[in-house]
């Protein structure tokens, strides 16, 4: 082997190495991989979307990928075989295993909140049900790290606020301890504005706003 | 990670990643004037929206399901003279029309719908959504600042989204920010500073879209430049142990 190929061969592993595409939100189990039926829906989301709703599916939890892939079939059995719609309701579906199903995606209106909020809205959706237990951290950050992923592509605004379910319509999702544990995330805005910082409003003399 | 050179003003928010967001930082807190940054202060946090003349302002103002169901909601306005002027006010009703302006509150499902028809150049200025109550009002949403021009801007768009959703902050030298408003960490990272403005350690929520873009990609930036650079160590290594074995 002469020294030219040699030198050839290790570029190339360097850049198979360095090869990670940065265009989507990865990773993320794809609608092939989890085995979804075809999609019957057509409406598009307009974008950057502002609004993200958390619900949860109250349901079955699922630990691995395996019983994950059959729960989110389940769900979109439900929605789109018993409910009639043209597909899962959820843009995303979490799992306890860490993983994102991508449901009806980032470009598709979903079916999760309501009339009003369906169009303005991405819904991402714990598998589980939370009332009274909390979703693992692999799964909180697997929704954390999508929604800045979302953000960072464009799909989201960048100021893009999130909502709970039951903030939206009138549910008890996401569940009593899902709810509590993302009124403490950064981009959580249930009901009013956030003020600027304390120290700004102290400084520049602003009373309010 | 060396510390920044002090003082280095006008630096230009792209150099070496390291150095990045520490010269950031600091230069882009002390370029620019104090009254430059109190405007943007105020005006961060609206929502600009342009129309032209006869078309319908419609804006979706999120309330809650659970907590304002009951209380009134009220589309102000608000004068450049301090003066608040309300404009309509839900009267326990789910709509009200008052002249030019529809509001539709829906408890169940936490919006307040506001729209403004037929516009006029006259109704431009600034808006916005509140809860009324005892106290001081609840803003809604975020003050929308409502520019009608003369001319038209063509047929009427369907009116899901009228406003642009950037923030208008064109000109104003960055300001600090964080993705996170943790008001601490700007005092962490710099190392002396020179000024009451840096010591005052204050952040700005993340309405800024340009700021917060960046930062963004600074964050994605960061990990696939180190990425990048231990792979790069790797290739280098192994290059040179290939060399060797064939040299001999």
């Amino acid at each position: 082997m002469s020294r030219r190929c040699a030198l050839l061969v290790w570029a190339l592993l360097a850049l198979l190495g360095l090869g990670v595409a940065q265009k989507d939100c990865g990773p993320i189990v794809s609608r092939q991989e989890w085995k979804a039926l075809a999609s019957r829906c057509s409406q598009r989301l307009r974008q950057p979307v502002r609004y993200v709703v958390v619900s949860h599916t109250a349901g079955s939890v699922c630990g691995t990928p395996a019983s994950c892939q059959q729960q989110a079939r389940n769900v979109q059995y439900y929605h789109a075989q018993q409910l009639g719609w043209c597909d899962v309701g959820y843009n995303f579906l979490i799992g306890e295993d860490g993983l994102v199903y991508e449901g009806r995606g980032w470009n598709t209106v979903g079916a999760h909140s309501g009339a009003t909020w369906n169009p303005i809205s991405i819904g991402i959706s714990f598998m589980g049900n939370y009332m009274d237990r909390v979703p693992p951290a692999r799964a909180l950050s697997a929704a954390q790290s999508l929604l800045a992923c979302g953000a960072a592509q464009g799909y989201l605004t960048p100021n893009y606020e999130v909502k709970g379910h039951r903030d939206v319509q009138q549910t008890l999702s996401p569940g009593n301890q899902l709810y509590k544990i993302i009124q403490q995330w950064p981009h959580y805005r249930g009901h009013t504005p956030a003020p600027p910082p304390r120290r700004i409003q102290q400084w520049v003399g602003l009373e309010e706003q | 990670m060396t510390p920044p050179p002090p003082k280095k003003k006008k630096t230009t928010c792209s150099d070496k990643i390291w150095g990045l967001m520490l010269t950031c930082r600091e230069s882009c807190i002390f370029s620019g004037d104090l009254e430059d940054l109190i405007q943007a202060v105020a005006k961060v946090f609206e929502e600009k929206c342009t129309l032209a003349e006869g078309q319908t302002l419609s804006v979706s103002c999120p309330t809650n399901t659970n907590i304002y169901s009951k209380s009134q909601k009220a589309w102000q306005r608000l004068k450049d003279n301090g003066e608040i002027q309300t404009l309509a006010i839900t009267e326990g009703s789910s709509q009200v029309q008052v002249g030019k302006y529809f509001l539709e509150d829906i408890p169940s499902e936490g919006m307040l719908q506001v729209r403004m028809i037929n516009l006029q150049v006259e109704d431009s200025g600034l808006y916005r959504c509140v809860i009324l109550g005892p106290g001081d009002p609840i803003i809604l949403f975020s003050p929308v600042r409502l520019v009608v021009t003369k001319s038209s801007l063509g047929p009427p768009a369907s009116d899901d989204y009228p406003c642009q959703t950037s923030v208008q902050n064109p000109t104003l030298p960055p300001i600090t920010t964080k993705l996170r408003p943790r008001p601490r960490t700007v005092t962490q990272l710099i190392p002396t500073p020179t000024n009451s403005l840096s010591s005052s350690g204050f952040t700005v929520t993340p309405t800024n879209v340009t700021r917060v873009t960046r930062a963004l990609g600074i964050s994605i930036v960061i990990p696939v430049a180190c990425g990048l650079l231990s792979k790069t160590l790797v290739f280098i290594g192994l290059f040179a142990i290939t060399q060797r074995s064939f040299a001999s």
